[in-house]
Order: structure tokens, then C-alpha cells, then sequence
């Protein structure tokens, strides 16, 4: 019987340890948690605001030839943005054909003529 | 980079930044303007919008360097009153105009702007456009009254101008928080179409074919024909269309064509204008939401200079333009919005995804405002 304690004594102890292991780095099991899910779910938010997680993109433009000579690269696609036309226009979706009778049907109870809800009549 | 306020590259959404600025009363440093174009710098109608924004306020500084390439900008205080300015013909007037929107309700006193210059083209909002949607806007936050209207006095199509509006805007201690969730059905389409310099049964051409594509749907459908003559007309020809649905609880929808100036590409047939306008509307229609697309960016910004209460609005698809806008309100204002997309349930045929917008106003009082 002393055997018998002993070990459910030390698995006690062993549960015990581990209930308090569960508490160990809380916070960062819980940081780690929330930069998964940031991840693996792309939201809107994270579209306009970034992402905690964003990767460091300290670009490198400072490239140096020969440290006297620095390297004009064409203009890539963010920088030609940033000199874009200022305009609030938003274009249209060019895969949305008007001619076609399910594109009009598709917004039909925009309208006081579509369906209405059975609370709204 | 603290003691410099706010630095940005290029010279893309430069109103969004100068506008910010001002009201927020940080200063912003602009760098590489078209620094590795060949013609460098900034362009004429953006030093148009600096000196307007300068007859404004009081006591503006505004640094440019020699090339154009850097712009530095110390806001000062928005003062309003009588304006006239002779707006750059590169851009139409709306161009100044939605920058004049976000300024007006937060002058000393308030403003009366008339504005000379190209009033319809296809790059920006045209006046039309801005007085049928952005001021029924503005009133649900609480701006209205006698003094608040724009008037288009003469028409100026681009490239000679010649256009005049006039822009009254009472001032504002406080914006209004507002609840727009529930856009409503649309219940009539309202429209201007117009001519000027051209035979007038343009207009009538442009009427007939996009009441043909929106009778699909609805039948009150009303578009007035504005064909303005003599000194009215501005330096050249053209005609176009603003196509408005308004719903039961009062949003406004809209979209518009303006035919290719003159010399500047192909001509365009007023049936294919009107047909073509009238697709525009239903792809915004698509989109839907409270607010349409071209005024998202003044009604996020009415929200975040709002009251400290709770405000919600529905959009449809958000804009490169709003996207950006939203990263300026976070960056002049620390003010970032709840974004949550709304998926229309499947027997419903209601267009495409909608975007809820939540935020909680910054509590902005307009210090410029003179008791009375």
C-alpha cells in the first residue's frame, strides 16, 4: 500500500506540475494563438491596416554600386502607385456583363419592384 | 521624423493628405513627387489646390522645393468666408470641390466659394454628380440649412472650361453620429442629362437609350435634359449624363459618363453614352451600400469627426481610394474601423458583398467657429 501511495502520490504531484504547466507562457501561447489565427484568416481589416505579423519590409534601396553609385531600378509596381492619378473613381468590375439576363436578375430586389421581406410589406 | 509631422512619398491621393492635415493641424512632409518622371514635380492643378487651400485658411505655410519633387505643408486655421478661385483646367472643378466638402463644415465663418473652370470631365466627380449625392450625404450627419447648396451657374466641359459653380456651406460645432445600416429599396432613378456647344437633341439621345436599359426595373424614371446656351455653355462642346436611384429612406446611388473632350481620343455616340451610364448605375447599384462609391471617403470622415458616440454605415466594396483613405485617418487621426463584410443570403438578389463600418468618433469640435 505504501507502493501504492507513493506513485498516486507522485502522479498527483505529476497532475499538479502539470496543471501548473498549462499556465506557463500564457501570454505568449495566447500571442502565438492570435498571430495563427491573424494568418490564416485574411480579413478586411488586415487588407487596409496590415497585420501585426507583417513581415519586415524595410526595402533595401539604399543599394550602393561600388559606394559612390546608387541603383535606379524601374519603377515597380508600388512606386508608380504612389505617383498614380488622384481620383475617387472606383472602376467597374470588368467581369460583370450588363447584357446578361442573370447580372440583371442577380440585383433585381434592389428595387421597390423586386421581392420584399415578409416584415417589410 | 516627429518634429517634421507626417511624411508620405509621391504625389497620389495629395488632397487626402493636404485635407487631413488641415483639420487634424498636423504637418505633412510630401517627398519624391514624380521624382524619376521626366517632367518631375508637382503639376499645375495641384499648385492650383495649395493656393485655394491657402485662401482658405490663415496662416498656411507651405514650402516647395526648387525642382517640385517635396512639398511641406504647416496647416493653419481654417477660415472660410468669400472665395473665388480660378481652379486649374488639368482637373474639372470636382476635384477642388471634394476637397472643399471635407474643409467647409469646419471654417471660422462660413464659406461661400465660387469656383471657375472645367464643371464636367471624365476623370473626377462631376459638380452635378457631387450636389445629387455628397450634399444629401453631409445633411444625414447633421450639415444643412438655408445656406447650404451648390449651384451650377454656367457649364464648362473640358478641355476649355469656362464652367462656374457656386458652393455655400453653413459651419458646424459638432458633426451628428450617424446609423446608416439599412440602405432600403430604391424607389426612383432621377437624372441630368446634358449638353452644351451641341445640337440639344443630344440630350434627348442620351435620355432614350439609358431609360432603355433602366426600364428593366423601374418605372419612375425622370431625366431632365439641361442644355445651357450663350455665355452659359462654357469654351467646348460635350454632353454627358448623372444617373441618381435614390431609396424609401433616402440614400443616393449614383453614376455618370462624360463624353471625351474634345481632341482627346475618339468621339462617343450619345446612345452608347446613355446606355453605357445606365450600366454604370446598375453595377453601382451591385456594389450598393448606403453611400456610393465615390463618396465613401467623405462619409468615413464624417464619422471619424464626429461626436464620441458609435457610428455605423454600410458600404458597398471599399475603393482603392477609401483603402488608402482609411490608412491617413489612422495616421492623422489613430482612429482605425471595425470592418466587417456582409454576405447577402442566398434567395436574395441584392447584388454583390457589403462592407458594415464601425467606428467611434474622435470627438472633433470646431475651434474655428466664432460664438455667437
Amino acid at each position: 500500500t505504501m507502493k501504492k501511495q507513493t506513485a498516486s502520490e507522485s502522479e498527483e504531484e505529476e497532475e499538479e506540475q502539470g496543471g501548473l504547466r498549462w499556465k506557463e507562457g500564457l501570454q505568449q501561447k495566447a500571442s502565438e494563438a492570435f498571430l495563427r489565427q491573424q494568418k490564416a484568416a485574411p480579413n478586411l481589416r488586415k487588407l487596409v491596416y496590415g497585420s501585426v505579423v507583417e513581415a519586415d519590409d524595410s526595402d533595401d534601396e539604399e543599394q550602393e554600386l561600388g559606394g559612390l553609385f546608387r541603383v535606379s531600378r524601374p519603377q515597380n509596381s508600388k512606386k508608380s502607385q504612389a505617383n498614380g492619378v488622384d481620383s475617387s473613381r472606383f472602376d467597374p468590375d470588368a467581369s460583370h456583363n450588363w447584357d446578361l439576363e442573370e447580372m440583371l436578375n442577380s440585383i433585381r430586389d434592389c428595387f421597390v419592384t423586386g421581392k420584399w421581406e415578409e416584415d417589410q410589406d | 521624423m516627429a518634429s517634421h509631422g507626417l511624411a508620405y512619398d509621391g504625389c497620389n491621393f495629395f488632397r487626402q493628405r493636404l485635407v487631413l492635415s488641415t483639420l487634424s493641424g498636423k504637418r505633412v512632409k510630401i517627398k519624391n513627387i514624380r521624382s524619376k518622371d521626366d517632367n518631375p514635380g508637382l503639376r499645375d492643378f495641384e499648385a492650383s489646390l495649395i493656393r485655394l487651400l491657402d485662401k482658405v485658411t490663415n496662416g498656411s505655410r507651405i514650402e516647395i522645393n526648387q525642382t517640385g519633387t517635396v512639398l511641406f505643408y504647416q496647416p493653419g486655421l481654417l477660415f472660410g468666408g468669400s472665395v473665388e478661385h480660378d481652379c486649374n483646367l488639368q482637373r474639372s472643378v470636382g476635384y477642388y470641390l471634394e476637397a472643399l466638402l471635407m474643409l467647409a463644415p469646419f471654417m471660422k465663418t462660413s464659406l461661400k466659394a465660387t469656383l471657375r473652370g472645367v464643371t464636367n470631365d471624365p476623370t473626377d466627380p462631376t459638380v452635378d454628380m457631387l450636389k445629387s449625392t455628397a450634399l444629401p450625404l453631409m445633411k444625414k450627419f447633421g450639415i444643412d440649412g438655408e445656406g447650404f447648396d451648390l449651384k451650377v451657374v454656367k457649364r464648362g466641359m473640358a478641355p476649355g472650361g469656362g464652367g462656374e459653380v457656386v458652393f455655400t456651406c453653413p459651419v458646424r460645432r459638432t458633426i451628428r453620429p450617424v446609423q446608416l445600416t439599412d440602405p432600403a429599396k430604391i424607389k426612383r432613378i432621377r437624372g441630368v442629362a446634358y449638353s452644351v456647344r451641341v445640337s440639344p437633341q443630344m440630350a434627348n439621345r442620351i435620355v432614350e437609350s439609358a431609360r432603355a436599359v433602366l426600364n428593366q426595373f423601374i418605372p419612375d424614371i425622370y431625366i431632365y435634359t439641361d442644355h445651357m446656351k450663350g455665355a452659359n455653355s462654357g469654351k467646348s462642346p460635350g454632353f454627358g449624363l448623372t444617373l441618381v436611384a435614390e431609396t424609401l429612406n433616402g440614400s443616393f446611388l449614383s453614376a455618370e459618363m462624360s463624353s471625351t473632350p474634345q481632341g482627346q481620343g475618339d468621339p462617343m455616340l450619345p446612345e452608347d453614352l446613355g446606355r453605357n451610364c445606365a450600366k454604370l448605375l446598375l453595377e453601382e447599384v451591385h456594389r450598393g451600400g448606403c453611400v456610393d462609391s465615390s463618396n465613401q471617403s467623405l462619409a468615413l470622415l464624417l464619422m471619424t469627426l464626429g461626436q464620441q458616440d458609435v457610428s455605423k454605415v454600410l458600404l458597398g466594396p471599399l475603393s482603392p481610394y477609401t483603402i488608402e483613405f482609411l490608412r491617413h485617418i489612422r495616421d492623422f487621426f489613430q482612429l482605425m474601423f471595425k470592418i466587417e463584410v456582409q454576405k447577402p443570403s442566398e434567395d436574395e438578389r441584392k447584388g454583390g458583398d457589403k462592407v458594415l463600418m464601425t467606428g467611434v468618433g474622435v470627438g472633433y469640435s470646431n475651434i474655428n467657429k466664432t460664438i455667437k
